[in-house]
């Protein structure tokens, strides 16, 4: 599978917190093939399995990348105008200018407007734009627009994934789908070599709004061992080096409480056996990922994190260098692979 | 119990980090218990049978302690950190830390503040360990440290670091030492990550399926100078939680405690908690609800380095709790 035609459609496809339908209909064509078995939960979690060569009972290793986005909703309809607010944390400071999709009765393209510089004091325009003034026009009048849009109907960003210079590429969504990317080609390359372990892909939602779907899937898979992938923060003007990470220099692999220290350290021993450049991500509490929600399932679940760095989260314009996602997924597939039929983290060794 | 308590303060384990302090308390229950076990994420549970007609009993107390975590090593080995659960700037400044691997580090400040009036924030402070570089220096980042300070006695008075909640580890290994057969199976429960997530005691009463829960941790108290409002004190036995910031204590079980320090002659507090919680907090949304509740040690300087409680208000919790689980 090329990379970048797999980045572009899981970036330009739909799929809010809560509203996953036609991303999850992707996924489920991607994994397909890959997979033995292939289901949903009961919050629309998608769940492949992947059999391991070991003897049964095998011992299951569940992958988690969170598969929804964060976006607008309908709030109220006011002479034709759209009032909006926000699904998981969008960043309103981004909003005036950009090309949405209202999804209605059908789907409409429009635009996030505000009023012009002319007309703001000039104290307000030092501010970012209050919720209540951001508004959406779809251009229609107010009874076409009645007639095709309700209260609570979803709005997603209409941006076209682009490829920058020096192996970045740049879109909506990449938080998470760059990771769904990764799992994607980590099942394809597992489907190459040997593991004695099953491989529980799930494509989890609503994480952007308090990691409900992880919770629930790590609670109906009951996996041995769990990865999360998602992604972090990467360098940029502005933000701290000590809070950050290159673009193009690999995954990071989370260190903490939320983390088995035994799935950190074959982590970095799997990144260093295949020669993937890593950073140690410091977590010194809950990690805000899947893998907390993963972690304090059951009994608890022995958790690892693997982040791709990623420019300008949470804003329609997320970049991250595409040989980071590849690495992500051959370390996830090597570490799969790596996994002994009578492996099982420990605390007393 | 002050040579338990002694080793219990002065051993290494901040959350995540809780292999030293689990290795310690398991080399003191191990023969007092009928079964010892490591849940996956780490807890220690020490299992006292029954006679097998009782209820299922969790006691939890957390092993873990607040602590510092590197995030950032800079070119001439000064390093940058994080907090490990509730860490005041406050107390920093001037205070020493210890690493795993033995490695001492003193916090500083920086010295170009704009505003010297104001507390200032961990980013405007950093760990020195000597180091004259980023090659020479003996730790790297996500490696963590907990604050360093010796036990020390003072009359009733028990002052160390870490008191939270190591303390509650000294009664619920206490209570299990004088504890004879009762027909309840009591679960002594060790937990790990309670300083940032709870997640130990949680994960750990989903294997146990307790029928009730305890837990046994420090509270606030209104005693000192100019205090917030509270009516716990020092000195006035252990506290019955009512309620804190994350729970409401089960009625059943705030009164079975209440019933045991009558009946035990114990004096204790009712304790109403403005912020913070415990294990009992997690405890009671696991699987279909546990009725949970809190015995609470009295603590001054909660997440300095110098918590301070009084030994009578900790044999008070022994005796309370070993009549609470009969």
């Amino acid at each position: 599978m090329e990379t970048i035609p797999l980045l572009r459609e899981l970036s330009e496809t739909s799929g809010l917190a809560g509203l996953e339908a036609p991303i999850r209909a992707l996924v489920r064509r991607l994994w397909g093939p890959l997979v033995d078995e292939l289901r949903e939960d009961g919050l629309g979690s998608v769940i492949g399995l992947k059999r391991g060569s070991g003897p049964e009972p095998r011992p299951r290793l569940m992958l988690a990348v969170h598969m929804d986005e964060i976006g607008l909703r309908v709030m109220e309809i006011e002479k034709g105008f759209l009032r909006i607010t926000r699904i998981g944390g969008a960043d309103r400071r981004v909003l005036p200018g950009t090309q949405v999709v209202v999804h209605g009765r059908r789907d409409l393209p429009g635009v996030v407007g505000m009023r012009p510089p002319h007309v703001v004091p000039r104290e307000q325009r030092k501010k970012p734009v209050p919720w209540e003034e951001l508004f959406v026009d779809v251009g229609l009048p107010e009874e076409e627009v009645r007639k095709l849009v309700r209260v609570g109907d979803p709005i997603t960003f209409d941006r076209k994934l682009v490829e920058l210079k020096n192996g970045l590429v740049t879109g909506k969504a990449l938080d998470n789908r760059a990771s769904v990317a990764a799992a994607t080609l980590a099942l394809e390359q597992l489907g190459r070599i040997d593991h004695a372990w099953d491989v529980v892909a799930v494509a989890t939602v609503q994480e952007e709004v308090g990691l409900y779907g992880a919770a629930t899937s790590a609670y109906s898979v009951a996996p041995d061992l769990a990865l999360a992938v998602d992604v972090t923060f990467g360098q940029q003007p502005g933000v701290p080096a000590d809070q950050s990470f290159p673009l193009g220099e690999g995954p990071t692999i989370s260190l903490g409480p939320n983390f088995h220290p035994q799935v950190v350290e074959r982590l970095k021993a799997t990144a260093e056996a295949q020669e993937i450049p890593y950073r140690i991500e410091p977590t010194p509490g809950r990690s805000g990922t899947d893998a907390w929600a993963i972690q304090v399932a059951r009994e608890g679940v022995p958790t690892g994190l693997v982040s791709i760095p990623v420019r300008y989260m949470h804003q329609p314009v997320e970049t991250v260098a595409v040989k980071d996602v590849e690495r992500a997924a051959r370390l996830l597939a090597s570490f799969a692979a790596g996994l002994e039929p009578d492996f099982q983290p420990r605390w007393e060794d | 119990m002050r040579d338990l308590i002694r080793k219990l303060t002065e051993t290494y384990g901040p959350s995540g980090f809780e292999d030293r302090i689990r290795a310690v308390i398991r080399e003191e229950v191990e023969s007092l218990a009928d079964e010892v076990r490591v849940t996956p994420l780490g807890s220690l549970v020490a299992v006292k049978k029954g006679t097998g007609e009782g209820r299922r009993i969790m006691l939890a107390a957390h092993m873990d302690e607040i602590g510092v975590m590197v995030s950032h090593v800079d070119e001439k080995g000064f390093l940058r950190f994080t907090a490990i659960g509730g860490v005041n700037p406050l107390t920093c400044i001037g205070a020493r830390v210890q690493f795993e691997n033995g490695t001492l580090g003193v916090i500083g400040i920086e010295g170009k503040r704009e505003d010297r009036s104001k507390v200032p924030t961990l980013n405007q402070l950093y760990i020195d360990v000597g180091a004259t570089s980023k090659e020479d220096c003996p730790v790297r980042v996500g490696d963590a440290a907990v604050f360093v300070r010796p036990f020390a006695e003072q009359g009733q008075r028990l002052v160390a670091k870490a008191m939270d909640d190591r303390i509650g580890c000294a009664v619920l290994i206490e209570t299990l030492r004088r504890l004879k057969k009762t027909q309840n199976e009591i679960y002594f429960v060790f937990s790990v990550q309670e300083e940032t997530t709870l997640s130990g005691a949680r994960t750990a009463a989903y294997g146990i399926e307790p029928d009730l829960a305890i837990a046994v941790d420090v509270t606030g108290t209104g005693d000192t100078p100019e205090a917030r409002p509270m009516a716990v004190e020092l000195g006035k036995g252990p506290a019955v939680k009512v309620q804190d910031r994350g729970m409401i204590a089960h009625p059943l079980v705030r009164d079975l405690l209440v019933k045991a320090a009558e009946a035990a002659g114990v004096p204790y507090q009712m304790e109403v908690l403005e912020y913070g919680t415990t294990d009992a907090a997690a405890m009671q949304l696991v699987r279909a609800g546990v009725p949970s509740g809190c015995l609470s040690i009295p603590c001054r300087y909660v997440h300095t380095p110098s918590e301070m409680v009084d030994e009578g208000d900790v044999e008070g919790a022994v005796k309370v709790l070993i009549e609470a689980v009969r």
